[in-house]
This record gives structure tokens, C-alpha cells and sequence, in this order.
């Protein structure tokens, strides 16, 4: 919004005019045009974080029961009851990946924004079509594909190169591939459109003068993309953080994180004040990342991004 | 052509490989005979005819039509007045707004999930169904219609309505007459992004549909743990056409505004 350069002074009917709402009138126009919203945000959006937080204080009886009396119990269970490991777990896997999207993308951005020529508009087509696929989808067919049955297991059979199907279901190892393969897209998308706004003569000047890939990477793309990364790491790590159904699908009762506990004790074991606990820890680590991402500029890019 | 460019490519296209790989041994298995729906057994049409005869299916798949349906025609009016609030007016706490409305999109959605049903059972009176699920939609759906819509509010020329406005008109008016119809392809691509985006959910709608009230991701989990079936596989497929359907017309509608010179 280009509101830096309207002319500074103007008269009350032209200010009337082009919408610039200012003392007295503000409010009706307020509660007219964002009433609703702010309504939907305070009774489904915010009312239900309170409720959470308000829950994750209560203790639990027998057979799920709650029992309204305040207590710190379930935040202490989380710390040391393992769930910090669990936790910390979750965190690591999704620190992971970021890292190994930010890894493919970067390279896949670039080739896409500099070589893809008449191709562009396909090749990110290709990757906007997984973005938009129900993830469930997407993730039952990962698991055709590698499942001890699966396509990749009888191929390698089949060339002899193996006697036995190789067990990578249930693995820690199928659990970061999974994150990886349903979050990526979400990664190329925003750093794809910080470079696409970018000038390719400055990768040539730099060419030129001798810069190696290396240095033109730290010196170029990256501070002109800096906005598409924090914007893809909002879009890549948070939702990795909270998965359910990867760590449920992929990794079986192996492998435990944050999001699996969490929709465990609501779906299976209906343990309210505890998973409030927990959907409470979960939504303040959140907070915390989207607080410093937006902090160092990436809200404009995530806003765009959508 | 240079080592460094071929290191490009390589990546890329194992990456491409990596995403469409899985997508793409489903679709073809959809027309395997291989009654488990995992290897290569000779063309059939059989499942796809099967899925017609599926009674569960077809009741899931309604019931997603029309919480898609509702969800789409409240979020985007929704979102087009919030667009406009936003654009227009300057007051404090914009920013704050602005980002309490992207929280139910950035939230990992087993906290929204969570705190919708706990608010749904222990403070309303509501039974979950098809209005809780519906609410739920509403409020993961919204923000993605106020942001497409609000990016587009960038591109008209509000000169416009300023025009329309000194000739008299009221503000609804000139929305009505001028804005709207500049704007409609903006809220017509809001609209074709959160069919499928309210259609494909999972995590959220399990937890507040309650018990029977499958809808077609949730019908896809239930059959998941009898591991890989045609069936399925032909469900996916449809998902995937679907989702390629919603984005091209939503494409076409963008290419459209972009030629009317927005």
C-alpha cells in the first residue's frame, strides 16, 4: 500500500471521498465493515485459545473425568513426565524440515525463476497442485509407494537387489521423509516468489566480476529473499511441529510428537485437561516463532504468500 | 551448458520426482486388476465402477459438498467485507488484527482442532455435526479470503469509486455498481481456492464431527488402517483431478482479471 506518497494535506471532503475515515466517523464505519471478523476472531478464534488455556489448568479424574480445580499438574507431567521429550523431539524433526526444504528449494526456485523460460507458469503449477491436494491423499499414497508391499520394495526385489523388503515404514527415517514430502511445496512457493521479483542482471553482474555460486548465494539471493524464507519457514516448520498424521501414518507408535500426543489424548483417550496441556505448549512455541519471524519482515511475504 | 546448471536441474528434477512419484503410482493403480491396489495387474474400470456403488462413499462425499458449499459462500462474503474494512479504514490495532486473523492458518491444526472442540462441547450448546464442522471451516477458511481478496483490493483503481462516489453515489452503491464488478474476479478466485481447501480437510474435521459424521478425507482415514486398496486409490485420484479442476479455474479467472487490465 502506497500510502507514503498520498500528498500529506487534503481537505476534509477529499479525505471523505477516497475513504480515509478519521475521528467521529471511524467507528461506524468500523463496526460495519470488520464487526463481523472481529466478532468470528473473538468468539471461534480466541475464545477457544482462552478455553484451552483455561482447561489445561484442571485436573482429571477417573475415566476422563474433569475436576474443576486449578492445578499445574499437567504442565508439570509435560516437563517431566517425557512429554518434553516429545516435544523436543517434534522440535528437532521440524527444525529438520525446514533445513532439508530450505536444502531442495533453494536450488528449485532458482532453476525454476532463471532457467524455466515459457515453462514457469508449469513447472510452479506442478508444485501448486501438491499444495492444494488433501494432504491425507498425498500421504496414503507415499505410503502405497514405500510400504513393505509396496512398488519400490517389489522393483528392488525384482532386480534382485534385495532378498527381504526393506522395512521403511515405522522408521524415524519415514517420518522425516514424509514431513519433507508434504511440506515442500510450501516452501519453494514463497522463496519461488522473492526471486521472481528479482532482476537476473544481478546475478550476471555479479557473474561477471568473478563472483563464485557460493558467494553470489550469500550475497544475492539470499538477503533479496530473505522475506520468501521467513515466509516459508512459518508455512514449513509450524505445521511440521504440530503433525499428526505423519508421524500417525508413517511412524506408527514409533516415533512420538507433539501433534500425534495431542490428538491422542482428544481422539483416543479423551483427556481434556491434559491435551489442553499440551495443544497450549504447542500453540505458545508457535507464537514465539511467528513472533520472531515477524519481527525480522517475514509478514508481508507470508501475507502474500497465501 | 555449465556443471552448475546441470546440478540445478538434477535437483530439480529429482525434487519433481520425489513430489509426483507416490501421486502418480495411484492414479495408475486406480486402473490396476490387483485387488489390493499395489502393483500391476492389466487395465480395469472395475473400482471406478465399484466406487458408484459405494453407499458410504457417496453419503461422505455429500456431506463434503455441502459443508464445501456453505463454507465457501460465508467465508468469501465474509471476506470480501473484511478485504474492504481492512483496505479502507486506518484505525489502531490494524496490525493486530490483521494478525489474529492469519492465526487459525498458521496455527498447526491439531491446536485449532483441540481448542474448537473443547470450546464447541464444553461452552455452547451446540452437538457436533454439521454445524460445528461448519463453524470450523468458516474460521480456517475465512483468513485465505481476506488475504487473496485483499491482495487484489491493491490492483483496482480506487479512483473509481471515487469517481462513482463524487457523482453521489453512496459507498454501497458504489460498490455495488463500480467496485464489485471490478472485484469479482478476486472474490471468484477466493471462492474456487477455498472450495477445495474446505473439501480436503482432515485434522480439523475429525476432531469436530462427532461420531457418523464422515466426510471424505475422513472416510480415507477410516479405510487406511486396512492399509492400500483400489478403492481408495480411485478416491485419491478424483481428489487429485478435483484439485487440479479448482486451481486451473482458478487460473482462468485471474487471467481474466489480469486482461481487464488489473
Amino acid at each position: 500500500m502506497p500510502d507514503h506518497i498520498k500528498p500529506l494535506e487534503k481537505d476534509s471532503k477529499v479525505r471523505k471521498l477516497s475513504g480515509e475515515q478519521t475521528g467521529k466517523s471511524l467507528v461506524p464505519e468500523l463496526v460495519k465493515y470488520l464487526g463481523p471478523i472481529i466478532l468470528v476472531q473473538l468468539v471461534f478464534v480466541l475464545a477457544p485459545l482462552a478455553i484451552i488455556l483455561l482447561f489445561s489448568l484442571l485436573k482429571t479424574g477417573a475415566y476422563g473425568k474433569i475436576i474443576y480445580a486449578f492445578t499445574l499438574d499437567n504442565y508439570v507431567k509435560l516437563i517431566d513426565g517425557g512429554y518434553g521429550m516429545v516435544f523436543l523431539k517434534s522440535f528437532f524433526y521440524a527444525v529438520q524440515t525446514n533445513f532439508m526444504c530450505i536444502l531442495i528449494s533453494y536450488p528449485l526456485a532458482y532453476y525454476i525463476a532463471r532457467y524455466g523460460k515459457r515453462w514457469k507458469m508449469f513447472f510452479i503449477f506442478m508444485i501448486i497442485i501438491p499444495s492444494w491436494t488433501a494432504y491425507i491423499v498425498r500421504l496414503y499414497a507415499l505410503k502405497t509407494l514405500v510400504g513393505s508391499n509396496g512398488l519400490i520394495n517389489s522393483w528392488l526385489m525384482g532386480f534382485g537387489l534385495i532378498d527381504a523388503p526393506i522395512q521403511f515404514l515405522y522408521t524415524p527415517l519415514a517420518v522425516s521423509v514424509g514431513l519433507v514430502y508434504t511440506w515442500l511445496p510450501f516452501m519453494v512457493l514463497p522463496l519461488f516468489a522473492a526471486m521472481e521479483g528479482l532482476d537476473s542482471s544481478m546475478w550476471e553482474a555479479a557473474e561477471d566480476l568473478g563472483a563464485t555460486p557460493f558467494r553470489r548465494f550469500v550475497r544475492i539471493t539470499l538477503p533479496l529473499t530473505r522475506g520468501g524464507l521467513l515466509a516459508g519457514t512459518i508455512l514449513v516448520m509450524i505445521p511440521a511441529l504440530g503433525d499428526w498424521l505423519v508421524p500417525h501414518l508413517l511412524g506408527g507408535s514409533k516415533v512420538m510428537m507433539a501433534g500425534m500426543v495431542v490428538a491422542h489424548k482428544f481422539t483416543t483417550t479423551g483427556d481434556i485437561p491434559a491435551g489442553s496441556c499440551m495443544a497450549t505448549a504447542l500453540a505458545s512455541i508457535l507464537l514465539l516463532v511467528l513472533y520472531f519471524v515477524i519481527k525480522w519482515g517475514g509478514r508481508e511475504a507470508l501475507e502474500q504468500s497465501l | 551448458m555449465s556443471p552448475r546448471i546441470w546440478f540445478l536441474r538434477i535437483v530439480s528434477i529429482l525434487a519433481y520426482i520425489f513430489l509426483w512419484a507416490p501421486v502418480i503410482v495411484i492414479i495408475v493403480f486406480s486402473f490396476s486388476a490387483n485387488k489390493f491396489g499395489i502393483r500391476w495387474e492389466g487395465f480395469t474400470m472395475q473400482w471406478y465402477y465399484k466406487l458408484l456403488e459405494n453407499e458410504a462413499v457417496w453419503d461422505a462425499c455429500i456431506r463434503s459438498l455441502v459443508i464445501a458449499s456453505v463454507t465457501v459462500v460465508v467465508s468469501t462474503a465474509l471476506g470480501t467485507l473484511t478485504a474492504y474494512g481492512l483496505y479502507k479504514l486506518k484505525f489502531r490495532g490494524k496490525m493486530l488484527l490483521r494478525t489474529s486473523i492469519l492465526l487459525p492458518i498458521v496455527m498447526p491444526e491439531v491446536v485449532t482442532a483441540s481448542a474448537l472442540l473443547v470450546f464447541f462441547i464444553k461452552a455452547t450448546p451446540l452437538t457436533l455435526g454439521y454445524p460445528t464442522i461448519i463453524i470450523a471451516h468458516i474460521v480456517f477458511s475465512t483468513p485465505l479470503a481476506v488475504f487473496v481478496i485483499l491482495g487484489r483490493m491493491q490492483r483496482v483503481d480506487w479512483a473509481w469509486e471515487e469517481a462513482a462516489m463524487d457523482l453521489g453515489a453512496t459507498r454501497i452503491r458504489a460498490f455495488r455498481r463500480v467496485i464489485g464488478p471490478v472485484l469479482l474476479p478476486g472474490i471468484a478466485g477466493a471462492a474456487a481456492l477455498i472450495f477445495p481447501w474446505s473439501f480436503d480437510d482432515f485434522v480439523i474435521t475429525y476432531f469436530v464431527a462427532g461420531i457418523g459424521n464422515t466426510t471424505l478425507p475422513v472416510y480415507i482415514f477410516s479405510q487406511l488402517r486396512h492399509g492400500s486398496s483400489p478403492v481408495v486409490n480411485v478416491i485419491g485420484t478424483l481428489f487429485i483431478l478435483f484439485t487440479l479442476a479448482s486451481l486451473l479455474l482458478f487460473m482462468l479467472v485471474e487471467k481474466r482479471s489480469r486482461a481487464k487490465g488489473m
